[in-house]
């Protein structure tokens, strides 16, 4: 697919977003990406990597789940289009198919 | 759990709010107060942080409202796209206005730092409130003045004295000597002798060396890292050994850090003062020379010594005082009044100087009242341009405070970027500005002061003038405007004439006040003095050698053909006159007089007149070992004719042998002209004496002075030689004045250049106005030159008008300007200055004004008159 390059930290979050699934919204965002990759991230700075992974038509947005520690504020809860899915699966398929093609004992020297 | 507690800074949601695209808001202030609501249950202290930091890193161009300059109408309060059209839209007034606006914040800006490194003089010492200097008080016909000098023995007995009322006392006895470290030789004039505990009394900061203790050995000596690279480069000089004229070795101790402030003392090395104690002179009361200072526990104590220093006075000097028949007294003096009290006689401190400051200061707000008025003026003009522009405006809805606040945020934006260009044009200009008026101006840019002075500076030229303009234009009446197309003109030209009026008032004065200046300087400096000033060389006596082979030296020069004659003397004119008391018997009155003493040659080579009696007279040199003369203002004080007091007998203190007047000599200015002649005594006397005064033939000069370094060097092989010739000593006495003299005339310039710019876009304007007008009078037969005269007419009443008025001002300045000056020019005389100076700026406007108004004079009338 074309123009669906996609970086490392993009990839993550895109990650997070299908593992949180409804909960899905930037503070457990910011949070499953400290949690599984250890990456710090002010949420001003994954605003911004959202919006782009938007724009190129990776993720959908939508605003509901007001509660009191937001002070009745909504979150924006966000998923995974299906353009943002099938990025996701070619990467992994991408990259399984190129773990399957090392050898074996080359393999034993990287998991040392 | 109580919502307050989990409520983030209203600060930081405004924030959010004000920034953040508005359908941005809800969602990133929900997750803030999340965020702070998971933080607050965080035990972590730097919990307020991180939410800050979230807060602002939140305020990036993905959420950021979009700023981008739309010309969305009068929605917004301030429209930056309006204001940067306009500002572009009218260049040429626009960069004289941000010309004029940098001009005149540079001045300011320099002027505040000037200002700024004066007043902060000796603040960095920690205990300056308590810290006083003692000086003493003499008179002098009537006259008191303070002398900053005192002898050695004042400080222990002062501490003895008084040890309740005084912590500890400290002294420096400035000197100058030939210094030689290894092989480098070098005579060094900022030299001081001081008690050990000077680096504790004073808070001057040492690089290398403990305070306590760096002048503990009676050979130590504290270098400043000027001195230590001049000597040693790179070396380390702990430990080196100095020594001073030849004689007496010291060994350093100490290195001295940069000040971080200027102080009234002026050194580069500190020596212990030991040295000084073996001498019996040093102990005399008499011997003045050394600055003691005191440290008292508080003010009141320094006032309680003041009123007990007659008695100290009279428990140590009561017989001298009694036998001389004269008194001095002894005051204390804060350390923060030291550098600005200049009056002090024989101070060896330096001096800043308080009025110099204040013309400085005033002159800086003269030239930025210029500038904001400038502003104003074409602000109005422009004000008629953009009439329609405010008409619809407010035909669409705006409302007036919407209108005032975007025509001060124009003023606002072209004031902030004249800010900033003169912030960066101080930092490159600095170095040029301090040499040209030789100041010595630091920068510092870490006083928090600087800042609210920059915003202040800011804030003031804004409301000065931005806000006229905008009341001005925000209360047009639209409907009026739009159907007639016409701008009410009314009494707001009567306040553009009245600015234009006091631009040229205060460049007039400028002008004036430069010229007079100069001549008074040139009064001074031409001003006959009783003596012959010319060709005069004056070499300084600085070393015991050439002080004992004085009269070897003296022949060897005559021997030149082109020096005609020498005298060695205690000082030379504009030098340096002790003061003393005659005693002349069968006499009354004991006149106080400034003395001179010198040998036989003194007269002829300074080419002073005889009124009465004679010279000293070298063929009886014997018996005129004990003659002396007088002037004619001590002949006066004395009150007798010169024919009586001549062979009278004088005993002055302090010296054994009785002296006999032989002579009176006509007044000569042996002082600066600032001060009247004095009465004065010239005493015959091989001792004392501090200066040769050479008397040359102007041919051949290199060769001349090739002459007296080659015998000084044979009589004095230790020491180098220091020579100056006696007129450019003399210019020196007027060197504030000099100073002053090149401050008004480069700000005159200033000035009368801003006021042109301001009178240039003036013209402008009216000449684009009257255009029509303009062209129908060519077709009925007007030249060019009646068209620039109509034009100009207007302006040039308005700068006959600033001259009638700048002209009693200024002469009202001038008058207290000269008042300090004993000899000084007449104002009266000199009332061509007042015509000429008021005629430059009047022709200068006229050049200003018929340059911009040539091109729409000279046009073909058909262009502007043919289209309706």
């Amino acid at each position: 697919m074309k123009g669906t390059k996609i970086g490392e930290f993009e990839e993550l979050t895109l990650l997070a977003i299908v593992i949180l699934q409804d909960d899905a919204y930037i503070i457990r965002i910011q949070e499953e990406l400290k949690k599984q990759a250890n990456r710090s991230v002010v949420m001003g700075a994954l605003h911004a990597t959202l919006s782009r992974l938007e724009k190129k038509g990776l993720l959908e947005s939508e605003l509901g789940g007001a509660t009191q520690e937001r002070g009745g504020r909504r979150k924006r809860i966000y998923k995974l289009t299906a353009a943002g899915k099938s990025v996701l699966s070619e990467i992994y398929e991408t990259r399984n198919r190129m773990w399957g093609q090392i050898p074996d004992y080359a393999l034993k020297l990287i998991h040392v | 759990m109580s919502n307050q507690l989990h409520t983030p800074p209203t600060i930081s949601i405004r924030l959010i709010r004000a920034l953040c695209r508005t359908e941005l808001v809800e969602e990133i202030e929900g997750n803030l107060y999340e965020y702070y609501w998971i933080i607050s249950e965080d035990v972590n202290r730097f919990g307020k942080i991180r939410f800050w930091i979230q807060v602002l890193t939140y305020l990036r161009p993905s959420t950021l409202k979009l700023f981008k300059l739309k010309n969305s109408g009068s929605m917004f309060i301030f429209n930056p796209k309006i204001a940067v059209r306009s500002l572009f839209k009218h260049r040429v007034s626009t960069s004289i206005n941000l010309l004029g606006f940098v001009i005149g914040l540079l001045s300011t800006i320099f002027i505040y730092f000037y200002i700024n490194t004066e007043l902060n003089i000796d603040s960095f010492h920690v205990d300056k409130e308590n810290i006083y200097r003692v000086i003493r008080t003499s008179e002098i016909n009537g006259a008191p003045y303070d002398v900053g000098v005192t002898s050695g023995p004042y400080a222990e007995a002062l501490i003895n004295d008084y040890p309740s009322s005084i912590n500890t006392t400290t002294r420096a006895f400035p000197q100058n000597g030939l210094v030689k470290i290894a092989d480098k030789k070098f005579q060094e004039n900022k030299m001081i002798f001081a008690d050990r505990n000077f680096f504790e009394f004073f808070s001057y900061p040492l690089a290398e060396g403990n305070p306590g203790d760096v002048l503990s050995l009676p050979n130590s000596v504290v270098i400043s890292r000027e001195i230590a690279t001049k000597y040693f480069g790179f070396k380390d000089p702990i430990g080196e050994i100095i020594e001073v004229d030849n004689e007496y070795k010291f060994t350093i101790t100490g290195i001295m850090d940069d000040l971080p402030a200027k102080s009234h003392l002026d050194f580069n090395m500190v020596f212990s003062i030991e040295l000084f104690e073996g001498f019996d002179w040093f102990h005399g009361w008499w011997n003045n020379g050394l600055v003691t200072y005191i440290n008292v526990p508080n003010t009141q104590q320094a006032h309680y010594l003041d009123t007990q220093f007659p008695e100290f006075m009279e428990k140590y000097f009561g017989d001298d005082f009694e036998a001389s028949g004269t008194k001095i007294g002894l005051h204390v003096e804060p350390l923060e009044d030291i550098y600005f009290n200049n009056k002090t006689r024989f101070d060896p401190v330096v001096h800043g100087d308080l009025s110099s400051l204040i013309i400085l200061g005033a002159v800086g707000v003269i030239i930025l009242f210029i500038a904001c008025f400038n502003y104003i003026n074409l602000s109005i003009a422009m004000a008629f341009k953009r009439a329609k522009e405010v008409s619809v405006r407010k035909v669409l809805g705006v409302e007036k405070t919407r209108l005032i606040t975007q025509f001060l945020g124009e003023s606002m934006m072209l004031l902030l970027a004249s800010m900033l260009i003169a912030i960066g044009l101080s930092i490159a200009l600095k170095p040029i500005f301090n040499s040209v008026f030789e100041l010595d101006i630091l920068f510092n840019w870490a006083d928090q002061l600087v800042i609210a002075f920059m915003i202040g500076l800011v804030l003031v030229v804004l409301v000065t003038s931005g806000l006229y303009p905008a009341l001005l234009m925000s209360s047009f009446k639209p409907v009026s405007i739009l159907k007639s197309g016409k701008i009410p003109l009314g009494k707001n030209s009567f306040i553009r004439k009245g600015l234009v009026v006091a631009q040229f008032s205060l460049s007039i004065f400028l002008i004036i006040a430069t010229l007079l200046i100069g001549f008074q300087l040139d009064y001074m400096k031409s001003k006959p003095l009783g003596y012959n000033k010319e060709s005069l060389l004056i070499i300084h006596i600085n070393n015991q050698e050439i002080q004992s082979n004085d009269e070897l030296f003296k022949n060897d020069l005559l021997r030149h053909e082109n020096i005609t004659s020498v005298t060695s003397a205690s000082g030379e004119p504009g030098g340096f006159h002790d003061g003393t008391v005659l005693q002349i018997s069968g006499v009354n009155v004991n006149p106080k007089v400034r003395s001179s003493f010198a040998d036989t040659d003194y007269l002829k080579t300074l080419g002073i007149p005889i009124a009465a009696g004679r010279d000293f007279d070298r063929s009886f040199a014997n018996n005129d070992s004990m003659a002396m003369m007088i002037n004619e203002k001590a002949l006066a004080e004395i009150g007798l004719t010169a024919e009586e007091v001549i062979g009278r007998k004088v005993t002055i203190p302090g010296f054994d042998i009785d002296r006999r007047i032989v002579g009176v000599v006509k007044d000569y200015h042996f002082t600066a002209l600032n001060n009247e002649i004095e009465p004065q005594a010239i005493i015959m006397g091989y001792t004392h004496h501090r200066r040769f005064i050479v008397r040359m033939n102007d041919v051949d000069i290199p060769n001349t002075l090739r002459h007296i370094e080659e015998s000084f060097n044979k009589h004095s092989p230790n020491f180098p030689i220091t020579y100056q010739f006696h007129d450019e000593g003399l210019d020196q006495l007027y060197a504030d004045e000099q100073k002053q003299a090149r401050v008004f005339s480069s700000f005159s310039g200033i000035s009368i250049f801003l006021a042109c710019m301001g009178i240039f876009g003036l013209a402008a304007y009216a000449a684009e106005q009257r255009q029509k007008e303009l062209g129908i009078r060519k077709i009925l037969g007007a030249s060019v030159q009646q068209v620039i005269l109509i034009i100009s007419k207007e302006f040039i009443t308005l700068v006959v008008i600033a001259a009638v008025i700048a002209m009693p001002l200024t002469w009202i300045f001038m008058e207290n300007w000269l008042h300090d000056f004993a000899y000084r020019i007449g104002l009266a005389e000199n009332w061509m200055v007042f015509i000429f100076g008021s005629l430059v700026a009047g022709i200068i406007a006229f050049l200003t004004i018929a340059l911009k108004t040539y091109k729409t004079a000279a046009s073909n009338p058909t262009d502007c008159i043919r289209y309706e």
